[in-house]
């Protein structure tokens, strides 16, 4: 059975390869986006992909998905330790929510180690790099079709 | 390395003058920018003056400066507590970055006693008024000539 997945990304991925590589890795987010929608048609998922700065936008995106997407995956970047909106308009959604950090966060600075939005992730992945999308991608074919 | 500086400054100082003059000044941001102006053309800087009450738009501005400009100065005002994406897209830049408050922080409400833009900035002042704009103007001038040095 198909389904439809949103992948939100949060403030300043859209420098991904340029901003700090030792931390984030060399890949793109528009090589992380190609290799998503490659997986999505491997195992029948519709993918929305989306990056933005903007809190609000991301809370838009957010109350868009309860109607348009099965699940979500989002790396909320910077916003995940302080974005009380954005764990309200998840608190919304009805269907699996993967929470996904590119590098370990809990190996970083304490700024790092307290995420608002794990209080209401389905699971959380953190420190797998760009692959953590496709493993985030897989779990949730898994989870919408169980076996 | 660029002679421009991005002056960036963050929610509610758009009311610089009006706000609570007590604390911040009688001066308004207009005037403030003038002085930026001033001080810039005497240090051979240029500058792009900015105000957002909007998170990402300091973002926004930020990235635009990794790319093009010699160093920041920013005050964060509220922001400077509470927001680790402009403390992330400051880490994206490689030159110097002098944060600066009107008030002095430290004497006031323990909340605003943290900031998460000093971990990455060069140097920080506060409590000079909106003469630390022109301060960290001079200041940054300094880094940026040693670095051509």
């Amino acid at each position: 059975m198909s389904f439809r997945v949103m992948i939100i990304n949060g403030p300043n991925l859209n420098l991904l390869g340029e901003r700090e590589p030792e931390i984030y890795g060399a890949t793109t987010l528009a090589q992380i986006e190609a290799a998503c929608r490659s997986q999505g048609g491997e195992i029948g998922a519709e993918i929305a992909f989306h990056q933005s700065n903007y809190e609000g936008q991301i809370i838009d995106w957010i109350h868009a998905a309860r109607k348009e997407a099965d699940a979500i995956i989002i790396n909320p970047a910077g916003l995940t330790f302080t974005s009380i909106p954005i764990l309200d308009a998840l608190k919304m959604f009805k269907g699996p929510i993967i929470e996904l950090h590119i590098s370990n966060i809990h190996k970083r600075e304490e700024i790092y180690h307290r995420s608002l939005v794990s209080k209401v992730a389905t699971a959380v992945i953190a420190g797998l790099g760009p692959k953590g999308y496709g493993v985030a991608l897989g779990a949730i074919a898994g989870i919408l079709n169980p076996a | 390395m660029s002679r421009l500086v991005y002056v960036l400054n963050g929610p509610n100082l758009n009311l610089l003058g009006k706000r609570q003059p007590e604390i911040y000044g009688a001066e308004t941001l207009a005037d403030v920018e003038a002085d930026c102006r001033k001080q810039a053309a005497a240090l051979s800087l240029d500058i792009r003056f900015h105000q957002s009450n909007r998170e990402y738009e300091i973002i926004d501005w930020i990235h635009e400066a990794r790319e093009t400009a010699g160093g920041i100065v920013i005050n964060p005002a509220a922001f400077t507590h509470t927001s680790v994406a402009i403390l992330d897209a400051l880490h994206t830049c490689e030159f110097p970055i002098i944060e600066v408050h009107i008030s002095n922080v430290h004497k006031r409400e323990p909340f605003r006693h943290h900031s998460y833009v000093s971990s990455v900035a060069s140097g920080v002042i506060a409590g000079f008024g909106t003469q630390g704009y022109t301060l960290a103007l001079q200041r940054l001038a300094k880094l940026i000539d040693e670095k051509k040095a």
